[in-house]
């Protein structure tokens, strides 16, 4: 005899729910927290993960991975890259820290919430595994920028974004903390694990891989690609409790989690990822677009696996597809034009070859946002930088807490969506922000967005300084054109005839 | 954006550790001032700050009765990061798992008498469940903890526990295969929920996991309750175990120990910050006089019905022992 193999013990493993005497069922797992409604606990007990690890795995496993993701780093090192890299990817890298180091540590909060509330004893403990996971990814893609903190000050925000009212943070928190900080255990698994982690992460995780390993960061492609494979293992958490709560008669409840929450991921990534993917990165680096990847990542597989499971496509699906060619290119436009607003440097991405990849990817881009980016490029041309430049304040969305955009020029569609509730007006970028907002007015009512409290007058003095005073950005964070307008001169020649 | 003043400096590390004159670890670059939770005391999440969540986590985190003018300058004396973590515990694991290959190739458990088995059957499967409860103990405090170094030390705690958990499990198995007749993989339950020696610590941990404020749930976990759970189990019954010829349990429980003994270190250097502030001492004193007489129970019921009564008088004292070293007792 000698070792056991892990599927002779596994099983003892995660049966250890108990009933418990000394106090109540329902004191011990506090609805708030956990979230069965109303399931019975051996209806979560039949709870089985796809992948299953046990903890001698799970430190051989990782330690090997960072062993690998470390050593790449500390091997090219000295290559500096990073000081002969393309601006735009350099703040493709600025933006991804800083959005996603410490919320990626706060994840593992979320884990803990499944780990600690959980009803199904194997959740609980593929949640201790993902706290450990996310633990990681936080800590990981702090160490990686950390080395560029003696080349700008912008790199400092990849730990200090997430505390500050920078508008983006704002964003990102009002989306992470919806998703995954204030909801019960059963609400995370769907929300986090499966809606966001099993589709979304894939294309910030995997798209960016490719283009940084074309772009020749060999170091930030073996990072992501290395944190993906935790996340594709954590992410398996949410299927099975889907499972159970259809089985339990909860499919339509578990249908409207993922439906609001797969649109506030998507809006986010369309800021996010979307002006990274089409925009920053390098033209001759760019894989796929970001709709190409969207439609890889999330149509493709996302959809199979919400049929796999017997649920529905969300109820906007073709307003989704429809947005897949608006609303990044908005996004974007709107971050290089309010670029002192961001910690890192927006590139504009609107050479005449940029543009011409950008027909190609999404037809009609020419007739509509390409017409904002004549102006831009004629301003900067006549050396207008002034009109360039915010003087105003946009309309922030609600709900995604990003300003509301739509299509320009031809296909003229922006629109403000309203809502009076409880005497307060609301404002948001679509219909189903709106709907978000309305399936549970009480997570929301209450918050205000940057905008909101401009006006209120909480930011002083009233202005573009005071507003940066705010969102903690001074001069040497606050963001310029990565490539101090260069692409506009080359534009000059294509489109002065105009 | 005319007349702007002098654009910042480029920095050695974060602004955050700028101001410090040695030059920032590892450790200090992934695992300082990392909960954003903790930046607005009013509005812990980006939502309707009346949101039951929000209030949950000002009540038991930002309001709680223990006080610091700034939790984040804990530091972990092992100052360990997931990646280090990992070489540590993948050692470890060699380790352990060389025991159970060696003691197995041997024979073990057809060496071992019946009786024994049979008492670990009662006494040491069994803790399967308890293991469990303080994984999960250690995940809500985690969550709930006012830095994110303090975190950092829970989340890796729980994981330990899930480690312990693993190892109860695997012997288990392997003992069911030695005393197929004696319930081993299903009587574990049976014997958590009725057996007199367990209802003791069952009782603390359940009562233990409904402190919502994440000082006295510290307090409950790491200042009691394990030290406890660490007393009885790792070193009474390990001598026990010694005593009966199974060294294997003995082995396996001073492997769990150095486990132990870092949770011990961490907890211990929390205190020690926390009684810098004056009104904490109190608080913290009274905390554990309210819950050591529970753990008292506990032990004692344990190695009571373990026929190591005196033994248990031993680990008792012990367990004060830890507690007065930390001032926590007279």
């Amino acid at each position: 005899m000698s070792k056991l193999a892990s599927n002779e013990y596994y099983d003892l493993v995660r049966t250890t729910n108990w009933t418990p005497r000394y106090v109540d069922e329902a004191e011990l797992f506090p609805e708030m927290m956990s979230g069965a409604r109303g399931i019975p606990a051996e209806a979560w007990e039949t709870f089985d993960e796809p992948y299953k690890v046990t903890y001698s795995d799970y430190v051989a496993t990782q330690r090997e991975k960072d062993a690998g993701a470390y050593s790449v780093k500390a091997a090219l090192e000295r290559a500096n890259y990073i000081d002969s890299a393309d601006p735009g990817w350099v703040s493709t890298l600025q933006a991804h820290y800083g959005a996603l180091a410490v919320a990626e540590f706060a994840a593992a909060t979320a884990e803990a919430r499944m780990a600690r509330f959980s009803r199904a004893p194997g959740n609980r403990n593929m949640a201790t595994f993902g706290m450990l996971d996310e633990m990681r990814h936080g800590q990981i893609q702090l160490f990686f920028p950390h080395e560029h903190t003696k080349r700008s000050r912008q790199w400092d925000w990849a730990h200090k974004a997430m505390h500050t009212n920078e508008w983006a943070a704002v964003a990102a928190r009002h989306m992470f903390d919806d998703m995954m900080f204030t909801r019960d255990s059963v609400s995370v698994a769907i929300m986090l694990t499966f809606a966001f982690e099993t589709g979304f992460t894939n294309m910030q995780f995997l798209g960016l891989a490719a283009d940084a390993a074309e772009a020749g960061d060999h170091t930030f492609a073996s990072l992501i690609s290395s944190i993906q494979t935790d996340e594709s293992r954590h992410a398996q958490q949410g299927g099975p409790v889907l499972k159970i709560l259809i089985e339990n008669g909860k499919k339509d409840e578990a249908q409207k989690m993922i439906d609001v929450i797969f649109w506030r991921a998507w809006k986010l990534f369309s800021v996010l990822t979307g002006p990274i993917l089409d925009y920053y990165t390098p033209l001759e680096h760019r894989k796929q677009s970001f709709k190409e990847f969207m439609q890889e990542w999330i149509i493709g597989q996302f959809e199979r696996q919400l049929n796999d499971l017997g649920l529905d496509l969300p109820w906007y699906w073709d307003e989704f597809v429809r947005a897949l060619d608006e609303t990044h290119h908005g996004m974007h436009m709107g971050v290089w034009f309010w670029r002192p607003t961001v910690w890192w440097n927006p590139a504009a991405g609107a050479s005449p070859e940029e543009r011409e990849w950008l027909e190609s990817k999404y037809p009609g881009w020419n007739a509509t946002f390409g017409r904002c980016w004549d102006v831009i490029t004629e301003n900067l041309q006549k050396g207008r930088e002034e009109l360039t430049l915010p003087e105003t304040l946009p309309t922030i969305c609600n709900m995604c807490n990003l300003p509301v955009v739509g299509t320009p020029g031809d296909g003229w569609n922006v629109k403000d969506y309203q809502l009076v509730h409880e005497g307060r007006l609301y404002h948001f970028g679509s219909e189903v922000d709106r709907w978000c907002f309305e399936q549970d007015p009480a997570r929301y009512q209450g918050h205000m967005s940057v905008v909101d409290r401009f006006l209120a007058g909480e930011i002083q003095p009233q202005n573009l300084a005071g507003a940066l005073l705010y969102m903690s950005l001074n001069p040497g964070e606050i963001g310029v054109d990565a490539h101090n307008y260069a692409w506009a001169g080359v534009g000059k020649q294509s489109h002065a005839a105009e | 954006m005319s007349a702007a003043p002098e654009p910042l400096k480029p920095l050695k590390t974060w602004s955050h550790l700028a101001d410090r004159r040695k030059r920032p670890s590892e450790y200090d670059i992934v695992s300082t001032r990392l909960h954003y939770r903790r930046r607005d005391p009013n509005a812990p999440w980006e939502l309707d700050p009346n949101l039951p969540m929000n209030d949950w986590y000002r009540k038991y985190c930002n309001e709680s009765p223990l006080k610091h003018p700034d939790w984040d300058l804990f530091q972990d004396p092992d100052q360990l990061v997931y990646r280090t973590y990992n070489i540590l515990q993948d050692g470890q694991e060699a380790y352990v798992g060389g025991l159970f290959d060696q003691f197995s190739d041997r024979g073990h458990d057809e060496m071992i008498s019946r009786e024994w088995i049979a008492t670990l059957a009662s006494f040491f499967a069994p803790a399967r469940y308890l293991y469990h409860g303080l994984q999960m103990g250690s995940a809500y405090v985690a969550q709930m903890a006012p830095a994110s170094t303090i975190t950092a030390c829970l989340y890796l705690q729980s994981a330990d526990s899930l480690r312990w958990v693993t190892h109860t499990a695997y012997r288990t198995v392997e003992l069911s295969k030695a005393q197929p007749d004696l319930g081993f993989g299903k009587d574990e339950r049976k014997h958590w929920e009725n057996d007199p020696q367990w209802q003791g610590f069952r009782r603390l941990l359940e009562e233990g996991l409904i402190v919502w404020d994440w000082a006295e749930a510290f307090v409950v976990f790491n200042l009691v309750l394990k030290p406890a759970v660490e007393e009885a189990l790792l070193g009474v019954l390990a001598d026990a175990a010694r005593s009966n010829g199974d060294t294997l349990y003995s082995l396996l429980s001073q492997a769990q120990m150095r486990d132990a003994e870092r949770h011990r270190r961490w907890a211990s250097r929390l205190v020690e910050m926390a009684m810098t502030v004056e009104s904490n001492k109190d608080w913290l004193r009274a905390r554990v006089a309210d819950w050591t007489p529970r753990a008292e129970v506990a032990i004692a019921d344990y190695c009571k019905a373990l026929g190591e009564a005196e033994a248990g008088a031993r680990a008792i004292e012990r367990m004060h022992a830890f507690q007065r070293g930390l001032g926590l007792r007279d």
